[in-house]
């Protein structure tokens, strides 16, 4: 049984490369990258050899992340590798420990296993000072690599009931999504205090050698610097936890197994009494698109994220502003967020998916689309442009060019919504379906994406041009320019606004159908 | 006795047209014909089932008469206008439920059907007045509130018919309605699909239940690989046979089921 399981799991990994010639390639080529990346890192390890107090501090602590990675990483991904999910064993007889134990022995032979062995790997030159030293090495990757398994099984297996219901899987996703807004700035403060690091590396380093996550990869530093009692009850401590995950994980098995109606059990929901925001918005047909379009952010992750992000984004300029002492950077918030509101627009019918048919059914005409799918994006730009302009020229002392600011924002955002009513008709590219985690990148039109993103954004920037440069022209100090830089970029932004929502329409009118097939394929 | 002769030929278009005519309709995805131009009258007042094996072109052809799909050959006419040379007034005339697409399931079953409604320029009293009578008709009273994503798949079928009905349409094509759905609500469709035709309207399915088709169905047509094998009244269709009969001899294929032996062991 343990035999076909791990047979099945390669299988599956040998059909990475099986699918269409372009998948493959991309495949083959990434695998290359990242075994690349990973052998340098291997013998990142390896090479700690010389310095082995420095070792015995820093490859705990690096075994204990990447044992945390490996418990957050089923959250994260909604469990990332459903073809090995207990549920999916339900109908066949297995018993519980053999499927417990070849589940976790076959999640060995995946991409992410085989890539950390190599890593770990480095550890047995580490270590290789003394043969009693070596022997434990060997025993602690064993053992640590089991480790990381083991509990990212048993995290998955009791995600995976509670992200059955959409309720779950939809917070779970919003909450990846804040790990991974924390992680850029975390990333940034961590920068900034680096001496300070240096100076607690050690404490940090060595509690984590006495944590659960640590104990395994702390035994045989202990025996290589010569403390071999200390070593061995950490070996202990350490196969003492990756026996209690395995009890853990075969428990959770053995529920999902004899309880295979947790995968996939209806959600009781909430009721959202009445019509809701359908009856806010004008009684029009540009009203009931806007409405829900809007209805849509309130409730599905993946607008939510972008309503998430969008406001946040600008704050990034902060790190620039404030770690370099950069001042003048505060004045690209405006701008920024304008740009970023007009042109992520530009793959908005995407989104909807093969739901669309309902607009093509019903003949919307296209200038109603058009300026509906945009509306509760202005009213988000209505809200955040004024306030990022005004607290980034109020932060950057400037408050004397807010009317140039102001009219390069219009003009930014404008152009850009112009630009997105052609581009989301003439050149949609997939995005995650409704219901699927919005941080996944769906398989295939990397091309497409690459293009009309390209295009999106160059087009903005060319189409805007006059304006910036008149901005820029206003920031050198010719205060002539002030003022044109305002009128100008109101003129621009409107004219191209107005005239990408009556030309995407036009297309949309001749188009829809081929619209809707091109969702429909995706 | 008055001589016929002596009167004006009739002129205009005839009150008995069909509601729907195809002709020449054809469609090819690759090398793959989907469709291979086919000719078909649904008449005014006919409940008509259109069967088929699957991938016969059943959910193709229905694409293409509501203008779902761009043909690459022929014309599909809804009571006089051509879908894809008027579309604007041959959509007002349809009512759809298609097959395998999704709908804006983040709304509630009570705002689906309204903004189908509305979609349709509606205003939004008379949407929202008849979305509320449609989910009481079609049962779906207490989980008007929720959101569709949490239905079931035949809740979902009979929000979709809901959606399609909103704004009273002459002809409905409904592409595999009774599908998921259980028999007290199959009924209920059935009902008001009766009803939907003693008032005038013209209703067209798929399905590949032939005792289904045999039941309620006035006319039929049979479509196998693209192509139109037999169209007609249920009763000039069958001719004289059960409908499921006619249906595998018109299609062909081996009925006799090889080998699997072992599956009838009894002996345990």
């Amino acid at each position: 049984m343990v035999a076909h399981l791990v047979r099945l799991k390669l299988t599956l990994l040998r059909n990475i490369f099986r699918r269409s010639r372009a998948q493959a390639i991309g495949a083959i080529l990434g695998v290359v990258y990242f075994g690349a990346v990973v052998i340098m890192l291997g013998v990142g390890v390896a090479a700690l050899r010389t310095e082995l107090p420095d070792a015995r501090l820093y490859v705990p602590l690096g075994g204990a992340l990447l044992v945390l990675a490996w418990g957050l990483l089923p959250l994260l991904t909604f469990g990332t590798d459903p073809t090995l999910d207990p549920a999916r064993f339900a109908t066949f007889a297995v018993p519980y420990r053999q499927l417990a134990v070849g589940l976790v022995l076959a999640g060995l032979f995946g991409l992410p296993a085989l890539a950390c062995a190599v890593v770990i790997a480095g550890t047995l030159v580490t270590w290789s000072v003394s043969v009693l030293a070596t022997v434990v090495a060997v025993a602690a990757a064993a053992a640590g690599l089991l480790t990381c398994v083991t509990l990212s099984r048993w995290v998955s297996a009791r995600a995976s009931s509670a992200m059955s219901s959409r309720r779950g899987r939809d917070l779970t996703a919003i909450l990846g999504l804040l790990v991974v807004v924390a992680l850029g700035p975390g990333l940034a403060l961590a920068g900034s205090t680096v001496e300070r690091f240096a100076t607690i590396m050690p404490t940090i380093g060595t509690i984590a050698g006495w944590t659960p996550f640590g104990w395994i990869w702390a035994a045989p530093a202990d025996i290589a610097v010569g403390q071999v009692g200390t070593g061995l009850l950490r070996l202990v401590l350490g196969l003492a936890f990756l026996g209690a995950l395995g009890v853990l994980w075969q428990g959770a098995l053995r529920r999902q197994v004899e309880d295979p109606t947790v995968v996939g059990s209806p959600d009781a929901g909430r009721a959202h009494r009445g019509l809701g925001l359908l009856a806010r918005f004008p009684d029009t047909q540009t009203g009931a698109v806007a409405a829900q379009i809007a209805t849509y952010w309130q409730r599905d992750p993946r607008y939510q994220i972008g309503l998430l992000m969008a406001p946040l984004v600008p704050l990034l300029l902060l790190v620039p502003a404030i770690m370099g002492g950069q001042e003048w950077s505060f004045l690209l918030m405006g701008p920024l967020i304008a740009f970023l509101l007009g042109w992520s627009e530009h793959n908005s019918v995407a989104y909807e998916s093969t739901a669309f048919w309902m607009h093509v059914a019903a003949g919307t005409p296209g200038r109603v689309d058009r300026a509906a799918r945009i509306v509760p994006s202005l009213v988000l730009a209505a809200v955040l442009i004024p306030l990022y302009c005004i607290v980034g020229a109020w932060l950057a002392h400037r408050l004397d060019l807010l009317a140039a600011m102001v009219g390069l924002c219009l003009a930014l955002a404008g152009v850009g919504y112009g630009i997105s009513s052609v581009i989301s008709v003439v050149m949609p590219y997939p995005v995650p379906k409704p219901g699927e985690n919005p941080l996944t990148t769906p398989p295939g039109g990397q091309g497409a994406r690459l293009l009309s993103q390209t295009i999106s954004s160059l087009g903005t920037a060319l189409l805007a041009s006059p304006v910036i440069v008149l901005a820029l022209l206003t920031w050198w100090g010719r205060e002539w320019a002030l003022w044109p830089t305002a009128v100008g970029g109101i003129l621009l932004g409107a004219g191209v606004l107005v005239l990408g929502v009556r030309v995407g329409g036009r297309i949309y009118d001749r188009r829809a159908p081929e619209l809707l097939s091109a969702l429909v394929r995706d | 006795m008055t001589d016929l002769s002596m009167l004006p030929p009739p002129s205009g278009e005839a009150a008995g047209g069909p509601a729907i005519a195809v002709r020449g309709l054809g469609r090819r995805f690759g090398e793959v014909i989907a469709v291979a131009g086919i000719d078909l009258d649904v008449p005014r007042g006919s409940f008509f089932g259109l069967v088929g094996p699957n991938g016969a072109g059943k959910t193709t052809t229905l694409s293409m008469m509501t203008g779902l799909l761009r043909p690459d050959a022929g014309t599909a006419v809804v009571l006089g206008h051509d879908v894809w040379a008027d579309p604007v007034a041959a959509k007002r005339l349809l009512g759809i439920l298609p097959d395998g697409l999704r709908i804006f399931d983040r709304l509630t079953g009570l705002q689906l059907v309204t903004y189908a409604g509305l979609l349709r320029g509606l205003t939004r009293e008379v949407a929202a007045e008849r979305a509320a009578e449609l989910i009481r008709a079609l049962g779906l009273e207490e989980a008007r509130d929720k959101l569709v994503v949490d239905y079931s798949a035949g809740m979902s079928k009979k929000v979709t018919l809901a959606s399609a009905l909103v704004h009273g349409p002459r002809v409905l094509v409904l592409d595999e309605p009774f599908e998921a759905v259980d028999p007290v609500s199959a009924t209920t469709i059935r009902r008001i699909l009766a009803d939907f035709i003693s008032v005038g309207g013209t209703v067209i399915l798929s399905s590949h239940v032939m005792d289904l088709v045999e039941r309620t169905c006035s006319h039929v047509a049979v479509l196998a690989r693209g192509e139109v094998l037999a169209t007609g009244t249920v009763d000039e269709v069958r001719a004289g046979q059960s409908l499921e009969e006619r249906f595998v001899d018109l299609v062909g294929g081996a009925t006799e089921v090889e080998g699997l032996e072992w599956l009838r062991t009894s002996s345990d």
